[in-house]
C-alpha cells in the first residue's frame, strides 16, 4: 500500500465533499472511515469550512500529511450524494484503491448541473411561488420570477467577477428590489413589498444557517460559529442591497 | 380551510421544488424536497392555534421539518442536509429581514427593534427545533445500535 497515494485520495475526497457542501462532521467522518478501511487506522483528520487537514502515519512511522484549503463553494446535493454512496462503498467491500481513485474522478468529472436556462426557470419557479406564499396576486407572483431570474443572472456574473459573498448578495438584492420598483412603476405588479420579499428568497442564508446548526449538533463549534456569522453577515448584505434601491426609488418617487 | 391552509402549502411545495433544482437535485428527490418545504409551513399553520406567537410556531415548523429530513434521509439512505437545506427555504425570515430594513429606513426606531428581534427570533427557535429533533433522532439511532451492535 503506497501511503502517498492513499493520502492523496482521501484528501481529495474529503476535499470534493466539502465543496459539494457537506457538513464538517461528515468530511471528517468519511475521510478517516476511508483511511481505516485501507488500513492506516492512525489517521487524523480535521477540517473547519476553509481547511481541511488529513494525517496519517505510514508503517514505518513516518508521518504524512496534507492540506488543503477550501475556496469559496456552492451546493451541489447530487454529487454528495454520490460521494457518499462512495464512502459506503469503500467501507463495506474495500475495493482496490486505483478503482476507487477512478470511481472518484468519474464522480467529479460527471457534470450533473441542470443547464443554465433551466436554473433560470428554477428561479422563476421558486419566486414566483414565494409571491404566492406572501399573500400576492398573479401579478406580484410574475414579477417575483421576473426578479427571481434577475438575482439568477446577477450571480454567475458577480462570480465571474470573483467578488465576495457579501457583496454578491448585496448587487443580487439591489437589482432584484430595483427590478421590483420598476415593475410595479410600470403597473406590471402590485405590491413592491410582497415582489421583493419574494424575489430575496433566493438570497437569504438558509443554507450557511441549516449548515451551522448541523455543526453545532454534531459539536464542530468552531466551523458552527463562523457559519452563523457567515448568514448573519449576508442576512446584513441583503438588508444593505435592498436599501439602496429603495433610496433610489423613493429619490426618483416611485415608491 | 383550503384558502387558509392547503393553497400556502401547495405555494410552499412549489417554491421548494424550485430550489431544489438550483441545488442540483435531480429525479424523485427533488418531490421529497418540496414535499418538505409543505410539511413545515403546514407544522407553522396547524400550531398557531395553540401558541399565539410567530416565534412558537417556528420552533415547531423547524421541528416538523427535521423529523421528516431525518426519516427522509434514512429511507432514501441519503444525506439528510440536502433536504433539510430545501425544506428550510419557506420558513426562513427574508420578511423579517426586509421590513426590519424599511423599518430603519423610515426611521420608525420602535418598529425596526421589534422586527429586528422578532426575525432573530424566529432563526433562533428554527435551530432549537431542528436541534431538539436531530439530537433526539441521533439518540435514538445510537441507543437502538447499542442494543443490537451488529448493524
Amino acid at each position: 500500500m503506497d501511503y502517498d497515494v492513499l493520502l492523496q485520495f482521501a484528501t481529495e475526497m474529503g476535499y470534493q465533499l466539502q465543496i459539494s457542501g457537506a457538513e464538517i462532521y461528515r468530511v471528517e467522518e468519511s475521510v478517516q472511515r476511508v483511511l481505516a478501511a485501507y488500513g492506516a487506522s492512525s489517521g487524523e483528520v480535521f477540517a473547519i469550512p476553509n481547511c481541511l487537514t488529513v494525517s496519517v502515519n505510514d508503517p514505518e512511522g513516518r508521518s504524512l500529511t496534507r492540506i488543503r484549503r477550501v475556496g469559496m463553494h456552492g451546493t451541489d446535493i447530487y454529487r454528495l450524494e454520490a460521494l457518499n454512496e462512495l464512502s459506503r462503498t469503500i467501507c463495506s467491500q474495500i475495493p482496490p484503491l486505483p478503482d476507487s481513485i477512478s470511481q472518484l474522478e468519474t464522480i467529479c468529472r460527471d457534470t450533473t448541473a441542470y443547464p443554465f436556462p433551466f436554473q433560470l426557470f428554477a428561479y422563476f419557479l421558486g419566486c414566483g411561488a414565494f409571491g404566492f406564499f406572501f399573500g400576492g396576486n398573479w401579478k406580484d407572483a410574475f414579477s417575483a420570477g421576473i426578479c427571481g431570474i434577475v438575482i439568477g443572472l446577477c450571480l454567475p456574473f458577480m462570480e465571474k467577477l470573483k467578488t465576495n459573498l457579501f457583496f454578491k448578495t448585496s448587487v443580487g438584492g439591489f437589482f432584484s428590489a430595483l427590478t421590483a420598483f420598476a415593475l410595479v412603476a410600470l403597473g406590471v405588479g402590485n405590491d413592491a413589498d410582497i415582489i421583493i420579499i419574494g424575489a430575496l428568497m433566493a438570497l437569504v442564508p438558509g443554507i450557511a444557517f441549516t449548515n451551522a446548526i448541523r455543526d453545532i449538533i454534531a459539536g464542530d463549534m468552531v466551523s458552527g460559529i463562523s457559519k452563523i456569522a457567515e448568514a448573519i453577515l449576508v442576512g446584513v448584505s441583503i438588508a444593505l442591497g435592498t436599501a439602496v434601491a429603495l433610496w433610489i426609488a423613493r429619490l426618483l418617487g416611485v415608491s | 380551510m383550503l384558502e387558509s391552509l392547503i393553497l400556502p402549502c401547495v405555494y410552499a411545495f412549489f417554491a421548494s421544488l424550485g430550489f431544489a433544482y438550483l441545488f442540483n437535485i435531480h429525479g424523485f428527490g427533488t418531490v421529497v424536497c418540496g414535499l418538505g418545504g409543505a410539511v413545515g409551513w403546514l407544522a407553522y399553520l396547524l400550531s398557531a392555534p395553540f401558541v399565539h406567537s410567530v416565534i412558537i410556531q417556528s420552533f415547531f415548523a423547524g421541528l416538523a421539518i427535521s423529523i421528516f429530513s431525518e426519516i427522509m434521509g434514512r429511507v432514501r439512505k441519503a444525506p439528510v442536509t440536502g433536504y433539510l437545506l430545501v425544506a428550510f427555504f419557506p420558513l426562513v425570515p427574508g420578511g423579517g429581514i426586509y421590513y426590519t430594513m424599511k423599518y430603519c429606513m423610515d426611521g420608525q426606531t420602535d418598529l425596526f427593534i421589534s422586527k429586528g428581534l422578532e426575525t432573530l427570533g424566529i432563526a433562533g427557535a428554527l435551530a432549537a427545533g431542528v436541534v431538539l429533533a436531530s439530537s433526539a433522532v441521533r439518540l435514538f439511532t445510537n441507543f437502538h445500535n447499542q442494543r443490537r451492535p451488529s448493524h
